[in-house]
């Protein structure tokens, strides 16, 4: 966090002294709120440090605030006190694409800008949305991570969290495209749901090895889902015998990378992505980003808005070789 | 019509012998057998530990609901009250390596401490079981999220872990959770059958103000109930972040164990209107919920219709098991 | 019980409470009044947990509890749903259909209570988990979505722009659920069967013919709240009502209807609804986060509970002395002859 902190000190001080100043630093003061799809995860928290960081220096006034349940129902009322507060933007990750749009159509009517990331909502209903990672990116690069140690012909099952999870089934549609194309012969078996519970992960990893004795690798592309399943593996013996992969933040997963269990699990980094937002929430309440267009974030880098959709970064793989250079 | 009205007929027959406990006993031995036919890894000893294993927290803390619905009462917080354990002493094990002598009494402790403050509202203040403990989840739930500060435990310390996992006797092919789970069933059906506690419990619930006439201390009773299902909560929650590794500020509440623990009770054969309960019953009713659904998967049913086949299930147990008047 | 606070009390207490707190977010939170017609839309935020405490009201007014209204409204909402987008039925007639569902399902509650003789709580929470698995598995991977705009004024429609037609829907609902339950035999027999069940046997009522069409009619309202639901996030979700349940039942108890049957009316549940709701909007509005918000109204619920026990004879007996000694005052100046 430091860390990160200084570089970033130091790349707008270089930028300063090159008197390329990034000029939305001098809008007025405004106010932005995050709202997370439920207070108390860690990925979440980890955003909520990038952005509290970048909010700093960008003359914008801060708040991180979500429903204390995982329901879109909560992100609403939320929304709707936001607009009553009169906030300058909302951002949010949401839990569901189509239960939040109504409440802000009706911001967005008022003049609020909303940025959208991580997941996404219906696109009329947000100004920006800023995707982690491409879909196609992240299904292969959990499908590569089965076939380099799992083989090309393993036996996979999936974990994900409910069936009508948007993110999880944009990933899950890349997997099985790469993975149909690719590896012919790799197959998926079952495919189970832990409802980003903890304890419904963790049953539901120990359900499908003990009923699917065959099965050589976990996706389980959710945070709660790739914990579960890797306590489950450990739990029962597995390990070197199943792999799994998923997408969860490296606090969660440290101790399997370490085990062997998770040799490679794809993610992004939540904090520098929370980073971004503040800056495209800047960019957007000062109306300087186009629905097409490109700008550049110091100690970011540079990035492409095409439709209305900025794609944060490549996937981060975390492997037992960087996983600790990564704190959140 | 006239026949429906008969068979609404207020029953005031003696109590019959209960057989709830042997019935639900031999519908789980018949789905073991039945399932283990089909498909043979599900008798297999590894696989008929792990479901007695995941049914240990949901267990605890149905023995404690056991005891709150004997005295015709509900306790709705201890989801809550669980999920602030596993919280604090997950968060404790790793930030200040609490050891786990230290947080065994501790834990006890802060669950009787909740507990007891559900017991002033319930005896003293008089308000409602029901709606002092949908308050106190509130509470208590708020507690978790201010305690963990919008983090999760990601993993604990090795000795708890090994609690949650390891046999406690060499030798002995019992997970220490599963021991607990018996040391604790047999305790409180000894406090229950041969102390005068149990004896005030069961009066209590029958009829409070004849149990007060013969001179029942009713509110002192009422008290150390709701001090006990606080404690197994707390204790349930232990247990819960030992054996899984990871805790966050929705757990147990996300999980609507509170419901989970009723329903097992009331499937074990406790009347919900109080004055009779059946420990044995609880217990076998919890491993027969984690068998249920272990053999759901082992079936390959999908995933979508685990809650629909745990219902079906639990009107098929109930129904299966002795007949009483007074329901409806 | 309850002997110097008499319903009408509580209801007149409630309604108090809600006027003061009508006015202090009005003065105190900036952006709470937002014009007449904009406070009035905070309604449309949380009426649909008021259409689930009124029939919800009604079972627990028999001494049940139905533990499948969030479930219910899911699964009704999706049904709705489908029916319109994918069978392309008439979206209202589609809405008719799925509120009968709705009954129906609830009916079904009441079947198994009375016929398999199951404990409503255990009987309903086992409906719930096949309710949802069927709600879960009918949404599928993408649940459907876009109702189209006449659709949306059940929702977020107002009459003339300044009164919600959720509003509107809610006090025509809680008006008429009144009469029943105070002006028809229907209703005295609810509170018969909840007051004394035995009794009310033995005086002639056909018990679980009641109780079904209770079981039905808090169905019936949460089939409805769902629709409004749909309406208002233009969405359906298969766990979209799950969070409707404990609110619902806070809504119910804090408006004077006693858990154990019998005793309570539908006026002070809307009341309750709206105090609830307004509190709950205002908090937020007042920039109190989610977490403080729902811890206050946990408070807020044993508080009000406990103030309530406190004024009749039921709790401490400090504040029932208190009653009691200035009642006896004033009958003590009355004149003898009265």
């Amino acid at each position: 966090m430091k860390s990160i902190t200084k570089t970033l000190l130091l790349a707008s001080a270089l930028c300063s002294l090159a008197g390329i100043a990034p000029a939305h630093a001098q809008g007025k003061r405004i106010k932005v709120a995050m709202v997370p799809k439920l207070i108390g995860l860690s990925v979440f928290k980890a955003n909520e440090k990038g952005a509290i960081a970048a909010a700093k220096k960008l003359n914008i006034q801060f708040l991180y605030t979500g429903p204390v349940t995982a329901s879109a129902q909560g992100q609403v009322d939320i929304i709707n006190s936001l607009i009553a507060r009169r906030f300058n933007v909302i951002t949010i990750t949401s839990n569901n694409p189509t239960q939040p749009a109504p409440a802000l159509e009706r911001a967005m009517k008022q003049g609020i800008k909303v940025v959208s990331y991580d997941s996404d909502v219906a696109p009329d209903a947000r100004d920006f949305f800023i995707q982690n990672t491409s879909y196609p990116a992240m299904g292969k690069a959990m499908v590569d991570s089965v076939e380099k140690y799992a083989g090309p012909d393993a036996k996979v099952a999936i974990l994900s969290s409910t069936p009508d999870a948007a993110i999880q089934n944009a990933w899950l549609g890349a997997v099985k495209t790469y993975m149909t194309a690719n590896f012919p012969k790799m197959t998926v078996v079952t495919t189970q749901y832990g409802e980003s519970s903890p304890s419904k992960s963790l049953s539901a990893g120990l359900n499908i090895l003990q009923a699917y004795p065959d099965v050589t690798a976990i996706i389980a592309p959710d945070g709660a889902a790739e914990v579960g399943a890797a306590a489950a593996v450990k739990k029962l013996g597995r390990t070197g015998k199943v792999f799994v992969t998923g997408a969860s933040d490296p606090d969660s997963i440290r101790q399997y990378v370490k085990d062997g269990i998770i040799k490679a699990s794809p993610l992004w980094d939540e904090v520098k992505e929370g980073e971004l937002v503040m800056n495209v929430s800047r960019l957007a309440a000062d109306d300087k980003l186009k629905a097409n267009d490109t700008f550049t974030v110091a100690g970011l880098g540079t990035y492409t808005v095409k439709d209305k959709v900025i794609v944060f970064s490549k996937p981060l793989v975390f492997t037992a070789a960087n996983i600790d250079q990564y704190h959140f | 019509m006239s026949t429906t009205t008969l068979d609404a007929a207020p029953r005031k027959r003696k109590p019959r012998r209960e057989v709830r406990e042997i019935t639900l006993l031999v519908v789980t031995i018949a789905i073991v057998l039945g399932v283990g036919l089909i498909k043979p890894q599900f008798m297999r000893y590894d696989n008929l530990e792990f479901m007695v294993l995941s049914a240990v927290v949901l267990g605890l803390i149905a023995i404690g609901q056991t005891f709150v619905i004997m005295t015709s009462g509900i306790d709705l917080s201890v989801s809550a009250v669980m999920g602030l354990s596993a919280v604090v002493f997950g968060l404790a094990s790793t930030t200040i390596h609490l050891p786990l002598a230290a947080a065994l009494p501790l834990c006890l402790i802060l669950g009787a401490v909740l507990g007891s403050f559900n017991g002033l509202l319930v005896a003293w203040v008089r308000i409602p079981p029901i709606i002092a403990t949908l308050g106190t989840y509130s509470l208590f739930g708020g507690l978790t999220f201010i305690v963990s500060n919008g983090t999760q435990v990601d993993q604990v310390s090795n000795q708890f872990a090994a609690f949650g996992n390891a046999n406690l006797i060499p030798g002995l092919p019992i997970p220490t959770p599963v021991l607990a789970l018996a040391g604790v069933a047999l305790f409180a059906w000894f406090v229950l059958n041969h102390m005068v506690f149990g004896r005030n419990i069961l009066a209590v619930g029958n009829n409070a103000v004849a149990a007060y006439n013969a001179g029942i201390p009713v509110k002192r009773t009422l008290l150390f109930v709701y001090m006990i299902a606080g404690a197994l909560a707390s204790f349930g929650g232990l247990v819960f972040v030992a054996y899984t590794g990871s805790a966050t500020a929705t757990t147990g509440t996300g999980d609507h164990v509170e419901l989970q623990s009723i329903a097992i009770a009331l499937i074990g054969g406790t009347l919900i209107s109080g004055g009779r309960g059946n420990l044995a019953g609880t217990v076998i009713g919890s491993i027969f919920l984690s068998v249920v659904i272990t053999a759901l998967v082992f079936l390959h049913v999908p995933a979508i219709w685990y809650s629909a086949g745990e219902g079906l299930m639990i009107v098929a147990a109930v129904t299966l098991g002795a007949r009483r008047g007074g329901a409806g | 019980m309850n002997r110097f606070l008499p319903r009408e009390a509580w209801d007149r207490t409630l309604a108090i409470i809600l006027l003061v707190l009508l006015l202090a977010f009005c003065t105190l939170i900036p952006g709470f009044y937002a014009g007449f017609g904009g406070t009035l839309a905070i309604t449309e935020q949380f009426l649909p947990f008021g259409f689930v405490a009124i029939g919800l009201a009604v079972v627990i007014l028999t001494g049940g509890i139905d533990l499948s209204v969030g479930a219910i409204a899911s699964l009704s909402a999706v049904i709705m749903a489908i029916l319109t987008k994918s069978a392309g039925l008439d979206i209202w007639l589609a809405s008719l259909i799925a509120l009968i569902i709705g009954a129906g399902l609830g009916w079904l509650n009441g079947i198994v209570i009375t016929r398999l003789r199951i404990e409503p709580l255990i009987a309903t929470l086992a409906t719930s988990f096949i309710y949802s698995s069927v709600a879960t598995a009918l949404a599928g991977a993408s649940p459907p979505y876009g109702f189209g705009k006449p659709f949306a004024v059940l929702g977020s429609g107002t009459i003339e722009g300044i009164l919600p037609v959720q509003l509107l829907m809610f006090i025509v609902i809680a008006v008429g659920f009144s009469i029943l339950i105070t002006r028809t035999g229907f209703g005295r027999r609810i509170i018969m069967v909840g007051y004394n069940r035995d009794a009310a046997h033995y005086a002639g009522v056909a018990v679980p013919d009641l109780l079904r069409k209770v079981y039905g009619i808090s169905g019936f309202m949460a089939a409805f709240a769902g629709i409004v639901l749909a309406s208002y996030y233009d969405a359906v979700r298969p766990d979209m009502g799950n969070i409707l349940l404990l609110t619902a039942i806070t809504m119910v108890v804090l408006g004077g209807v006693s858990i154990f049957g019998g005793e309570g009316g539908i006026l002070g549940v809307a009341l309750g609804v709206l105090i609830l709701g307004v509190l709950r909007q205002g908090m937020l509005i007042a920039g109190f986060s989610d977490m403080v918000t729902t811890m206050l109204t946990g408070g807020i619920l044993l508080v009000s509970i406990a103030a309530k026990n406190l004024l009749s004879d039921r709790g401490f007996g400090y504040g029932a002395l208190l009653l009691r000694l200035i009642n006896s005052r004033k009958q003590e100046a009355a004149p003898p002859n009265t």
